[in-house]
């Protein structure tokens, strides 16, 4: 493997957005939580709600600032290492960019201030209006970016101009892509579903630890009830994600699929081992012709395996196929345990539920792994193309040294292993104290709701 | 040392006139913007 400055410069920017995608994951549906928790505060008056907010609002600081810096850090590598880029599609995706940086800082940025310091200087009806201002910013910004993002898996809308760089020439066709809509409802769904499953992990540890139990048990709830809503919803929100690429990234969805053959109906294939120099699957175990059922096509036409893509327009096969397995696999755990949980919930047996608890708190992280996983099967499964189909990685990057490249990589390595660790250890020992609590101090360690837990609160 | 992030007011604490909190709440917004103003351009001064 050659260290030139096109690979450093991708890993670089892997790096950088690989830890920037866990914050926004984490604040986009953080933000919306807290606004539900604040406008339930203020129709019901019930304390709890208000001790769960000031909670979460605490984390919720914490991972937004350490979103802004990174986020940050992110855009200006489109200068320094991406200028060809830059320069080729700088026309039709700069405005894209743009419009998420002014409602992340006219919508977010500003309304946090408010949000953090202001509940007694502005009074609750303003405070709410900040909170659901900076959630809804969360929403837009997430909004711009996947325009963005989404435009360079399926470009649309545009020209070149006689010197060769991209031109709008439809501006609502550049935001509203082909893939935009079905790939924002993936991210934002996405979103929620790991603040459900962090919030899910949280409460769950502060209810086996006996602490803060009435704001545990309805934060508990109020998870179960995204996961068993949003999870199956997901799945199907996926899948039409994949229609779409499957129409418009044929070469992405083999690799995801590990098809490399041409045929009328392909496998799904469950595990394989994909070798991409023999062009083959090792260990294969599939469903054989189910290909025609989940992709919604007639059983004459042919789906493209990879051997029908020149190699140089092959995306690396191995981490597609195995990332989205990832993503999927984290899906389908996230589906068991939202009707796990509403079936102990609806059978009244979830506060004594101490197993389902242990698994919640396993589970807490799993969102983060699986918005990941699903990041590395879209961008991998992207290439060789930044601009799928219209501009090469290769020909986008910066005419700059390899060693400029690799010590600005290792800088923000230092940087954020520093930076980020802190922040998240902060966050970590956050969760694990759990909110504030009107309660009286635990008097047993014993798990709510176990005989032992119930004779002892009942003493 | 009271706590950075405050919470509500207290049932039947005074508030503030109106006046008074859409001052806040301007300052606030206005600190907010300001604040990461701040982190973007001290970052792009590092980096760029």
């Amino acid at each position: 493997m050659d260290f030139d400055a096109l690979l450093l410069a991708r890993l670089q920017f892997a790096f950088t957005v690989g830890f920037h995608i866990i914050f926004p994951s984490f604040t986009i549906g953080l933000a919306s939580y807290l606004a539900v928790l604040e406008g339930l505060w203020l129709a019901t008056g019930r304390e709890h709600f208000k001790n769960l907010y000031l909670f979460w609002v605490k984390i919720f600081a914490l991972s937004f600032g350490m979103g802004v810096v990174s986020g940050v850090v992110m855009s200006y590598q489109f200068g320094t290492n991406w200028s060809v880029f830059s320069a080729q599609a700088g026309s039709v995706i700069g405005p894209l960019l743009a419009y998420e940086v002014l409602t992340a800082f006219f919508l977010e940025a500003s309304f946090l201030g408010v949000m953090l310091f202001g509940w007694k200087r502005v009074g609750p009806g303003l405070h709410f209006f900040s909170t659901c201002m900076v959630a809804i910013g969360t929403l837009m910004s997430a909004f711009w970016i996947l325009a963005a993002n989404s435009w360079m898996q399926t470009p649309a809308g545009f020209t070149f101009a006689p010197d060769g760089t991209m031109v709008a020439t439809d501006f609502w066709e550049v935001v509203f892509n082909p893939s935009q809509p079905s790939r924002f409802a993936h991210m934002v769904l996405a979103a929620y579903l790991t603040t459900a499953m962090v919030v899910a992990g949280a409460s769950a540890y502060t209810l086996l630890k006996g602490r803060a139990l009435t704001e545990g048990r309805t934060a508990l709830r109020m998870a179960i009830l995204m996961m068993a809503i949003v999870a199956p919803l997901q799945v199907l929100v996926g899948h039409e994600s994949g229609l779409v690429a499957h129409a418009h990234q044929p070469a992405k969805i083999a690799a995801m699929e590990g098809w490399w053959e041409d045929r009328q109906s392909q496998p799904s294939i469950l595990f394989a081992w994909p070798d991409e120099a023999a062009e083959t699957n090792h260990f294969e175990l599939a469903a054989p012709d189910t290909s025609s059922f989940l992709f919604d096509t007639p059983p004459t036409e042919t789906l493209r395996g990879l051997k029908s893509f020149p190699e140089e327009d092959r995306p690396p096969v191995a981490i597609v196929f195995w990332s989205f397995r990832v993503m999927v696999g984290i899906g389908l755990i996230m589906v068991a345990l939202g009707l796990w949980g509403a079936f102990v919930w609806a059978t009244g047996r979830l506060d004594g539920a101490s197993l389902y608890f242990r698994a919640l708190v396993l589970a807490g992280p799993s969102g983060f792994i699986a918005v990941l996983a699903g990041w590395i099967a879209a961008e991998v499964g992207r290439q060789p193309y930044v601009v799928y189909g219209v501009l090469r990685t290769a020909d986008a990057v910066s005419p700059v040294a390899a060693g400029t490249v690799a010590a600005s990589l290792l800088f923000f390595l230092i940087v954020y292993a520093v930076v980020f660790t802190a922040g998240a250890l902060y966050i970590l020992r956050l969760m694990a104290a759990g909110p504030e609590s009107d309660e009286p101090a635990p008097r047993s360690k014993q798990p709510p709701g176990t005989p032992l837990g119930a004779a002892l609160k009942e003493a | 040392m009271p706590p950075i992030i405050e919470g509500p007011p207290e049932a039947g604490e005074a508030r503030p006139p109106l006046r008074t909190r859409l001052g806040w709440f301007i300052a606030l917004w206005i600190a907010g913007a300001i604040s990461v103003a701040a982190a973007a351009y001290t970052l792009r001064a590092l980096i760029l």
